[in-house]
């Protein structure tokens, strides 16, 4: 058993020194280190409090023309769908919002402006 | 470079959920063709191909995921309710073997003689290689956390040996299981009590080697560091399914070894 113990931790210190790239000690990476690809984008977007995509509830804002509903695009236009728009509201508005001036909400009237983003590449 | 604007995996077109269907239909008109005819060659193809299917499907999830990265946490989050329905349908699919246990053991029919076990049966002894069967599911739970708790700590070496302990005990519970089966006084064909055993005992075996390959698979990933400490459902998957598998066993043992003796 003792040889057995000795066998294992000489694999496991030349499976560390093979893979320098494995800092923690007791041998199992972590995200930071391994992940890849759009969970890593997406992992170190989030790090920074940013949501490229759109992972998370739209933030709301009081929809007054001073203080509009930020709509973030990657072109110059997106479907906005507002479902409490009146109280007793029992469907959902639909409606564009393209670039330029804050636009209106046809139903209750708050102000949506689209704001162009870039995707993380 | 038009990326998409979600988180979702849109996966890429593949060959292997038609694969999957064709060995379907061959495994099952396979089987009427042996049913009638005597002949196993298709019925062999459609389980060849399953199991080509099988291996080249999930190995394009591991692709997708570990070596790609498109398996976002909303990804994941799809993958853990696809796992858990899976699972409920697994419950429900035993829940029809225990009714039919149930069935016919509540209110034994006059041909059994009217009670349970019926005439003629002698039933395996549930304190002996039964309850050691217990023992060693029940300690495969156990390992199996170990080795959950070792991910999630990183420390590879104790994820890599209790995971390799789970998939011991997993193969003894087998072994055991084929000793009994092959010792037992009667047989599948011994009236409803050989029936409901055989069937609902057979397909719990089926799940278990089922089981021990998932997490053969896992600890093969695992030793390739496929995991990390908070990315691993993979793992986290075949353990839920140890656990189903392991208390499927409780709810057999009390009915049919225990109850039923």
């Amino acid at each position: 058993l003792s040889s057995g113990v000795e066998f294992s931790s000489a694999v496991h210190s030349a499976v560390c020194r093979k893979y320098v790239f494995i800092c923690c000690v007791s041998g199992i990476p972590t995200d930071e280190e391994q992940a890849t690809g759009l969970e890593k984008i997406i992992m170190e977007t989030m790090k920074e409090g940013k949501d490229p995509y759109n992972m998370l509830k739209p933030k709301s804002y009081s929809g007054t023309k001073e203080d509009p509903n930020i709509v973030p695009s990657i072109t110059n236009r997106r479907i906005v769908a507002v479902s409490v728009s009146e109280e007793d509201n029992t469907a959902i508005v639909w409606f564009w919002i393209h670039e330029g001036e804050a636009q209106r909400c046809p139903s209750c009237g708050s102000y949506y402006k689209l704001v162009h983003y870039d995707l993380p590449h | 470079m038009a990326h998409q604007a979600h988180p979702y995996h849109m996966v890429d077109p593949s060959p292997w959920p038609l694969t999957g269907a064709v060995a379907a239909l061959l495994m099952t008109s396979g089987l009427a063709i042996w049913f009638h005819f005597h002949s196993t060659i298709l019925m062999l193809l459609g389980t060849v191909l399953l199991v080509l299917t099988i291996c080249q499907w999930w190995r394009d999830v591991v692709r997708e995921g570990t070596f790609q990265g498109h398996h976002t946490p909303p990804a994941q989050k799809g993958l853990r309710y696809g796992m858990i329905l899976f699972i409920t349908s697994e419950v429900l699919f035993f829940a029809g073997f225990f009714w039919a246990f149930y069935h016919s053991s509540l209110a034994p029919t006059p041909e059994l003689g009217g009670f349970w076990p019926p005439a003629g049966i002698t039933p395996l002894d549930p304190f002996e290689v039964p309850l050691l069967n217990t023992a060693v599911l029940l300690a495969s739970g156990v390992t199996v956390t170990w080795a959950h708790h070792s991910i999630m700590e990183g420390d590879r070496k104790q994820a890599i040996h209790s995971l390799t302990l789970t998939i011991l005990l997993g193969g003894y519970f087998t072994f055991l299981q084929a000793l009994e089966y092959y010792e037992a006084p009667f047989t599948i064909a011994d009236g409803v009590y050989g029936a409901t055993f055989f069937v609902a005992t057979g397909f719990h075996g089926l799940h278990v080697i089922i089981g021990s390959t998932f997490l053969a698979v896992c600890l093969h990933r695992q030793i390739r560091h496929h995991f990390t400490s908070t990315h691993h459902f993979g793992f986290e998957a075949a353990a839920w399914y140890w656990h189903f598998v392991d208390v499927v066993w409780l709810f057999l043992y009390i009915s049919i070894y225990w109850w039923g003796s």
